[in-house]
């Protein structure tokens, strides 16, 4: 901080506004939201305290529950699997196509900028009956592979999957970006001194790009593992968490719980559960990511 | 170049920063100011002082004949009170339910708001959110143009708390083209015609009937059908909440049973579970589908609709010899409910008066009085209606009773339960005794 020169009232000033905000819109609602979760509440109507009750029930007594739970995390792990591959083609973009790679990479952003809603209309047509429309079911009839067909939103063991693959899809383009950008920002350097060693192409990836990059893996892994944790959109649009949850992750339960079944009290237990699994991960991928850095720094 | 300059700037941007965030509390400071203002005094007589109701409402669509009658009331009635200013809040159905609740937990509720009858109202009573309207019904005759009992399913311990916009009843719509096309000549009064019916559409590449599963509330409407004749007749839920029966009676149970015979005959579309309620309805209006069982609120739509002309409606058949062709689904419609923390709750009340005296008339010159919950002074058919809206029309005065939908009788958490294991019969094939025992346990576990 002294580095810089600056007292610290300026650093205050500067810092005060948005640790406010912070507080205000982040800490305290989840402070709330845990107390709501000790409540038996509808929403509307006087709360009744009933301690841990709510967790209780979520833990041990609720069937959607914990299946819900595998769902999300199942998610985020899937996510965090196309990170990689990002990277390849990061590296693959960066490498290869002397002109114009930002264009390709722009057009794979495209998806990202796109409303999700708009996304999941798009996708549920893809995924239609071929009676309906449907695009993909009418490839395989035109393959002459109509037993292959499904009705990919709507049989309960696959549902989950088919929703997976949109998000997938979607945000593919959002992890391509940062790591292209950062393959891009490695020093030439270093490319040229290896290259006089003899490490080229693949080789020089293993040793020299995968190393250096790690840091921005990070960013995207943390990034898609909690961003997938919290996925809730997408599901609404696409399956609203049917048919009979087989599609339900832990937001969309929450939000059913607290909104729909009026459950306001069980719905913040979920909450507060929520809240605990993004902290809890997004402590697990520091650390490891922590000796993955001391290892290969 | 030394550090000053940069300082000065950071120090400039820092202010901007809180400036910024000052400007945005003090913008709220003077709405909220305003509103009260604005809100403040006139609680009693004086008729000239300045009064803003707010008016919460589910008529988004300008095309829509509740949309004008809303919009033309509203219009009226603040040329004939230059004092009163009715600020619509307007807000499609599921977004005003969503709102409401939010508004309800913090005792904020709008001065006129919409809310569902029965159980799905029952929490904003228990909380004294609601203002009793008796006194706003006696007045110019409001309580008379109602139909007899409609007002019961807003009516707790005696007082009155909203006023509904319609009455509807479930009925069967189907195209006559379609029905010609599969070699049906006559529309079916049993189950066992109806499934065969289902199945000789099904034969020609036609969907049988129309419907839009993602939004589970579709599939209990129709459900609940069945469950109204397996039954012999109205109450079943009734009687489970008083606990004389479970849901593992077998009326039920036959109910669910029935309900797959006709899953499996395959009559509802590919995929139904990932189809809207309003995409639904449209593979009907649209020709694609033969059958809509829905309720008459879609009267109008269907008019207009491509296929218009070409529809009729029937009553749901009876279910292996039980029941009453003139037994119906109920519908009473959403309804308009007075804050009881208005800041001006006469003027309020008066308004709404005002609205609902004049709100038949105007629904039956915009073509939309059946369905209608007011008695209306009027032929349709000289007024220019449909054969269908005389058909359905003819059908209310048929009512001999009938059931109101599953939330509307059960409590939301019961109701959930219910909507997600029907919409499970949708995809995969469950033995009838597990879907009674699941509604029970949810039952026992919610009361």
């Amino acid at each position: 901080m002294n580095v810089l020169k600056v007292p610290a009232r300026t650093i205050a000033v500067f810092v005060l506004p948005c640790l406010l905000l912070y507080v205000v819109l982040v800490f305290v609602p989840i402070l709330v939201s845990f107390y709501t979760g000790l409540l038996n509440w509808d929403g509307i109507t006087t709360a009744k305290f009933i301690g841990f009750d709510n967790f209780k029930t979520m833990f041990f007594h609720d069937p959607v529950f914990w299946p819900s739970v595998r769902r999300t995390l199942l998610y985020a792990v899937a996510s965090m699997l196309e990170i990689p591959l990002c990277l390849f083609m990061a590296i693959l973009l960066n490498r290869f196509i002397k002109r114009r790679a930002n264009t390709l990479v722009s057009i794979y952003f495209v998806p990202v900028i796109l409303s999700v809603v708009i996304i999941g209309q798009l996708w549920k047509t893809i995924y239609n009956p071929a009676s309906m429309g449907g695009m993909l079911n009418g490839i395989l009839i035109s393959l002459g592979l109509d037993s292959w067909q499904h009705g990919w939103l709507t049989e309960p063991k696959i549902a989950m999957y088919f929703v997976y693959i949109i998000s997938l899809w979607q945000y593919f383009g959002y992890h391509l970006l940062i790591q292209f950008t950062g393959v891009q920002n490695l020093p030439e350097e270093v490319y040229e001194a290896a290259r006089i060693d003899g490490a080229e192409g693949f080789k020089a990836d293993r040793y020299i790009t995968l190393p250096l990059i790690v840091p921005i893996l990070k960013i995207s892994i943390v990034l898609a593992f909690i961003g997938s944790l919290q996925s809730f959109d997408m599901v609404m649009v696409v399956t609203g968490g049917g048919p009979a949850h087989a599609t339900d992750v832990i937001s969309t339960l929450m939000y059913n719980n607290s909104f729909l079944s009026l459950k306001y009290g069980y719905g913040s237990a979920i909450a507060t559960f929520l809240v605990l699994v993004c902290l809890i991960c997004t402590f697990f991928i520091n650390f490891i990511f922590g000796r993955v850095e001391k290892k290969v720094g | 170049m030394g550090n000053k300059p940069l300082k000065t700037l950071a120090l400039v941007l820092a202010g901007a920063l809180t400036l910024g965030l000052a400007a945005c509390g003090n913008a709220n400071n003077n709405s909220n100011s305003g509103a009260a203002s604005s809100n403040g005094g006139s609680s009693s007589t004086a008729s000239d002082k300045k009064v803003t109701i707010t008016f919460q409402n589910i008529q988004p669509d300008p095309t829509t004949p509740s949309y004008k009658t809303l919009h033309d009331l509203v219009d009226s009635y603040m040329k004939e009170h230059p004092n009163v200013k009715i600020e619509l809040d307007t807000l499609n159905t599921d977004q005003q339910k969503l709102k409401l609740k939010t508004q309800a937990a913090s005792k904020e509720v709008p001065d006129i708001t919409i809310v569902n009858p029965a159980a799905q109202m029952q929490p904003f009573v228990d909380a004294g959110l609601l203002a009793p309207l008796n006194d706003m019904l006696d007045q110019n005759g409001l309580k008379d143009t109602y139909q007899a009992g409609l007002l019961d399913n807003y009516t707790f311990d005696g007082n009155v708390y909203a006023v509904p916009d319609g009455n509807n009843i479930e009925v069967v719509y189907y195209n006559k083209d379609l029905f010609q096309q599969a070699g049906i000549s006559q529309v079916p009064t049993t189950f066992d015609e109806l499934l065969a019916d289902v199945k000789a559409l099904k034969a020609k590449g036609i969907t049988p009937i129309a419907i839009g599963e993602k939004d589970t509330w579709t599939g209990s409407f129709l459900f609940m059908n069945i469950l109204l004749r397996t039954n012999g007749g109205p109450g079943f839920l009734k009687d489970v909440v008083d606990g004389k029966r479970t849901f593992e009676d077998p009326a039920f149970v036959e109910a669910v049973d029935r309900f797959q015979d006709l899953v499996q005959a395959g009559a509802f579309p590919e995929g139904a579970t990932s189809i809207d309620a309003n995409a639904g309805g449209n593979l009907f209006k649209t020709g694609q589908a033969a059958m809509f069982i829905i309720g008459t609120w879609e009267t109008g739509a269907i008019d207009s609709s491509s296929v218009g002309s070409q529809v009729g409606a029937f009553r749901f058949p009876t279910v292996d010899g039980k029941g009453d062709l003139n037994e119906f689904m109920l519908a009473p419609g959403s309804a308009f409910a007075v804050s009881a923390n208005s800041e001006h709750l006469q003027e309020t009340k008066d308004f709404l008066n005002y609205f609902a005296v004049n709100y038949p008339k105007k629904q039956f010159e915009y073509k939309n009085a059946v369905g209608l919950g007011q008695k209306v002074d009027g032929d349709l058919k000289s007024a220019g209606y449909s054969d269908l809206a005389m058909e359905v029309a003819s059908m209310f005065n048929d009512i001999k009773g009938g059931d109101l939908s599953f939330d509307n009788t059960m409590n939301p958490a019961v109701s959930q339960a219910h909507l997600s294991s029907i919409q499970n019969l949708f995809v995969q094939k469950v033995d009838s005794a597990t879907v009674a025992k699941e509604h029970q346990t949810a039952f026992e576990a919610n009361k």
